[in-house]
């Protein structure tokens, strides 16, 4: 099993959302995150007033899947999520040594 | 009895229930069966209890036994032995245990049980319940006697200062977000506590213990008294039930219970409202008609105890109204029928002096609300003071105040439907009436926070309203926003706003999502969606209001809604979107003025050259500084008609700048976009102008595509090229050929992006042109491509902008056709559109 932690541009999620869904991932964490990245926050005046934000808001997602998915999945995110533009995100493969449902005590693939 | 015959009776009340057995009347049966099984118990207790009292105390001891509750029992004795004691608490509870009861216990000795009562302020006020359900009557009532004696007789004052300060304790325990969703029946603002609270007062205080004895003596109102009972049935009926289903003693409306309830009570689904959404509305009407009712009574105790701070602030605040201890009171109720604006009025002066208002005028207002007719409702006076009393630091209890005394959805019967109506999300944790008061609370907040946007408003008041009507159009099945906007036209025009101010408030209500909505959905970095919102919104005050409501919204939402990382996506869209319209790309209110100007500001720069200032046209006069201007019309002094082009270009740090000036001759714009690109120049942007007398000035923002310095590019060379191309001597198309394929290698692995070629034809996307919108992928040869095609058709470009971002161009041409008219037929339309996605793509 792989966990995939992409982060992508918030309104990139309903994209990559519906595109996952199509290929049958239908459970997936979301989260707000905040990226310190190459794509540095910024300051702006305006009308005299300064505005400073020193981090760009990003959406991370996490899906726990079998290995043989590992590549639809990556292809999925990666076509759904680009804009071509700088801060487009990445894609985190992570090896996962097992998963517990704690409700029934399940492992394995059959509790993802 | 048997623990299993207890619990055999139990579930038979349970059984009851489920037949209909509800309310009061289940709680009764519960106690009877509770009492009948406690007595056996201690009159077949082999021990001698003779010297023995069994007291119930608290809920029990007042005959509300909810299914799970708690069972407090005393055992009270007098000189017993240990050994005998302990047999005595045996006998008694260990059937209640083993039947699985939850049981307070306690065994005290009178002198105990005065002691404790001492030290716990919560043992003290169970024992104003307590019942004497079996045993020695002598050793009850001389335990209740010395404590009458001891902490009731002469402690009225001190009791009463305990109970008010636990009461506000509670409220602001019980008060936060997560309660407002999911309402503790019991601790809340509103449950049953705050009515004990109140009775447990009036015992100790009054020497009454029931509504009833309450009305008699004047301390409710019979409507007061009416209603608070029929709450209280409803919240019996829910807590039975929420028992029920939870299995346990749970006070708390959770969630995932609320539409089970619903449905158990018979709320129905109808197009406009959800069933959950109408039970939890009777929830909270449930809970506010206790909390004001309860509210009321305990200031009016604490006037009656003298716990008033003396009047060291009395002053009269204008006739008829004036601050008395501390509070602002109507002190000439006689006033009200000829100056019904005074009940508006004690509001503005509220906010203004931040004084609480008494609360009988509370009472007052609420007894007068039929003073607010028609005339009212369209009177200056009124709606000047209703705006006043939006503004201020303590405008939320301010509002609150107007809100539950009614004379809001007096002043405004469009908010009545919105009272205690709760959207059933885990989203909205306040109802609509006071989510809507949070809003304006946040603005008021945001005052100092935003201090220079807020500065920077031309009629904040107008904030305010918007803050409070947004959500008006919510709980029918119309689109919110758009029903909310209409009514807020209404309501506008009633409180005497003007055209302007009444546009301005249907705006912020109709797109008081757009900035949220935008700013997490569209690709705000996009410029072409900046400029549409910049054309939607208009203008730098709606745009300041519509960010200040969006902010205040969120934040008064919930919890989970506001974050700082939302926060930062929707500044970034209002800073872009302020710069738009700074920039007035979208709008120039008086182009025509600036124009004028800018021709004498020209005139005055060149009086030693002879020029025709109106040979400039005014769009290109408000794109350019005078000092521009006037260089363009000096360079082309004295040129022949026969001189073709004038190339002057200019190093910008990050970027060139490059501008042509030529007379104006078929092709001359995909010449210099196809000799640029043969010089490795890439065009990042484009200004293209025409002078009424036919001259072209086309000023270019350009890069090299291979990255050189501004130095290394041979301008001569490119000065050269184009001469030669304006003159027909350059064959440009198999030139650019020759450079893109050079060896026949494939194109650079590209994003797959092909089909992302489109074009948008808007027949009257401006006033006086077509404007052809074309997305494609960049290459080099595509604006030669692009306008080649245009040219085709004998389509003539008198504006163009040209954006390009990463690997995406999205260029906008102004153009009409070739006898200066706009393009109308469908047929050729598409045509074009055909034409352009093969020259793009």
């Amino acid at each position: 099993m792989k966990k995939i932690e992409a982060i992508i541009k918030p309104f990139k999620l309903d994209d990559v959302k519906e595109a996952l869904n199509n290929i049958g991932i239908k459970g997936m964490t979301i989260t707000e995150v905040k990226g310190y990245g190459r794509q540095k926050g910024h300051k702006e005046v305006y009308r005299g007033a300064e505005y400073f934000v020193d981090f760009i808001p990003k959406v991370k997602i996490g899906i726990i899947i079998g290995v043989e998915q590992v590549e639809e999945v990556i292809e999925t995110i990666s076509k759904a999520a680009h804009t071509g533009k700088i801060g487009d995100g990445k894609i985190f493969v992570l090896p996962v040594d097992d998963v517990i449902r704690v409700r029934t005590g399940e492992r394995g693939k059959e509790a993802i | 009895m048997l623990p299993s015959e207890l619990r055999a009776k139990r579930d038979a009340l349970e059984a009851l229930w489920h037949e209909g057995l509800s309310g009061q009347a289940l709680l009764t049966k519960h106690t009877e069966l509770i009492d009948s099984n406690l007595i056996s118990s201690f009159t077949s207790c082999e021990t001698n209890t003779s010297e023995m009292a069994l007291v119930a105390l608290g809920g029990y001891g007042r005959r509300e036994l909810f299914p799970f509750s708690d069972i407090d029992l005393l055992i009270l004795y007098r000189d017993c032995g240990e050994e005998q004691i302990n047999q005595a608490a045996e006998a008694i509870f260990y059937p209640l245990w083993d039947a699985g009861l939850e049981i307070g216990h306690g065994v005290r000795n009178k002198e105990i049980c005065l002691a404790d009562a001492d030290n716990d302020f919560f043992f003290q006020v169970a024992l104003l319940d307590a019942r004497l359900l079996v045993g020695n009557e002598e050793v009850y009532t001389d335990l209740m006697a010395d404590f009458q004696q001891r902490f009731v007789t002469s402690q009225r004052r001190e009791f009463f200062e305990k109970m008010v300060s636990h009461y506000r304790l509670r409220h602001e325990r019980f008060g936060n977000h997560s309660y407002l969703l999911e309402p503790h029946i019991k601790e809340s603002r509103g449950g049953f506590r705050d009515l004990q609270a109140m009775l447990w007062s009036a015992q100790v205080v009054f020497g009454i213990s029931n509504l009833e004895e309450l009305e008699n003596n004047a301390l409710l109102s019979p409507q007061d008294r009416e209603k608070l009972t029929e709450a209280s049935n409803n919240l019996i009926r829910i807590r039975n039930r929420l028992h029920y289903i939870s299995g346990r003693k749970n006070d708390q409306l959770f969630f995932e219970h609320q539409e089970e309830m619903a449905e158990a009570f018979a709320y129905r689904t109808t197009k406009s409202i959800l069933g959950v959404e109408l039970f939890m509305r009777d929830v909270h009407n449930a809970l506010q008609t206790i909390a004001v009712t309860t509210e009321r009574f305990f200031e009016h105790v604490t006037d009656v105890v003298g716990l008033t701070p003396p009047g060291k602030d009395d002053k009269g605040l204008e006739k008829g109204l004036a601050i008395r201890q501390g509070r602002i009171q109507i002190i000439e109720p006689d006033l009200l029928s000829n100056r019904p604006h005074l009940l508006m009025r004690t509001f503005s002066q509220a906010s203004a002096t931040g004084f609480p208002i008494h609360h009988r005028t509370k009472e007052l207002i609420s007894n007068n609300l039929e003073l607010i007719n028609d005339n009212q409702r369209h009177s200056k006076r009124m709606a000047r003071a209703f705006i006043d009393a939006l503004q201020g630091d303590k405008a939320l209890h301010v509002l609150t105040d107007m809100l539950e005394t009614g004379l809001l959805s007096a002043f405004i019967p469009e908010f009545e439907h919105l009272e205690s109506l709760a959207q059933h999300d885990i989203y909205h944790v306040f109802t609509v009436d006071r989510h809507l008061l949070q809003t304006v609370t946040e603005l008021n907040l945001l005052k100092s926070e935003e201090a220079p946007i807020f500065e920077g408003l031309t009629s904040s008041h107008i904030l305010f309203l918007a803050g409070l009507m947004h959500d008006i159009g919510k709980g029918t099945n119309q689109e919110h926003s758009k029903y909310g906007a209409d009514l807020a036209l209404l309501i506008g025009k009633r409180l005497n706003l003007t055209k302007k101010e009444q546009r301005d408030l249907a705006f912020l209500v109709r797109h008081h999502l757009y900035l949220p909505a935008t700013a997490l959905r569209r690709d705000i970095e996009d410029e072409s969606l900046i400029l549409q919102c910049a054309k939607e919104i208009q203008n730098p005050n709606r745009l300041a209001m519509l960010y200040l409501l969006s902010l205040a919204d969120a934040r008064a939402t919930g919890p989970t809604v506001w974050t700082e990382w939302k926060a930062a996506l929707l500044q970034s869209l209002y800073l872009k979107i302020a710069h738009a319209l700074e920039h007035k790309d979208t709008v120039a209110p008086s182009q025509e003025q600036t124009a004028q100007w800018m021709r004498s500001q020209v005139a005055n720069m060149l009086t030693d050259v002879d020029f025709e200032p109106n040979n400039l046209p005014s769009d290109y006069l408000t794109t350019f500084p005078p000092e521009e201007v006037a260089n363009h019309i000096r360079a082309m002094q004295g040129k022949s008609p026969s001189h073709i082009s004038m190339v002057e270009s200019c190093d910008q740090g990050d970027h060139w700048q490059i501008l042509l000036i030529a007379k104006d001759r078929p092709a001359l714009l995909s010449r210099f976009c196809g000799v640029l690109a043969l010089h490795n120049i890439k065009v990042l942007g484009a200004k293209i102008f025409t002078w009424h007398d036919g001259t072209a000035v086309d000023m270019v923002d350009a890069t090299s595509t291979l990255g050189n310095e501004y130095a290394d590019q041979d301008w001569q060379k490119l000065q050269a090229d184009l001469d030669r191309a304006l003159l027909y001597q350059l064959g440009i198309p198999h030139r650019l050929h020759k450079k893109m394929h050079p060896t026949g290698r494939k194109p650079k692995l590209g994003t797959g992006k092909h089909s992302s070629t489109r074009v948008f034809i808007e027949p009257d996307g401006s006033d006086k042109y077509t404007i052809i919108e074309v997305f494609a992928e960049d290459k080099p040869v595509l604006l030669y491509n692009i306008t080649r095609t245009l040219l085709d058709f004998g389509l003539s470009v008198y504006r163009a902008q040209i954006g390009t971002q990463a690997d995406q161009v999205v260029d906008a041409f102004y153009i009409l056709d070739n006898e200066g008219n706009k393009i109308k037929d469908a047929k050729f339309i598409e045509e074009i559109r055909q034409g352009l996605l093969f020259a793009a793509s």
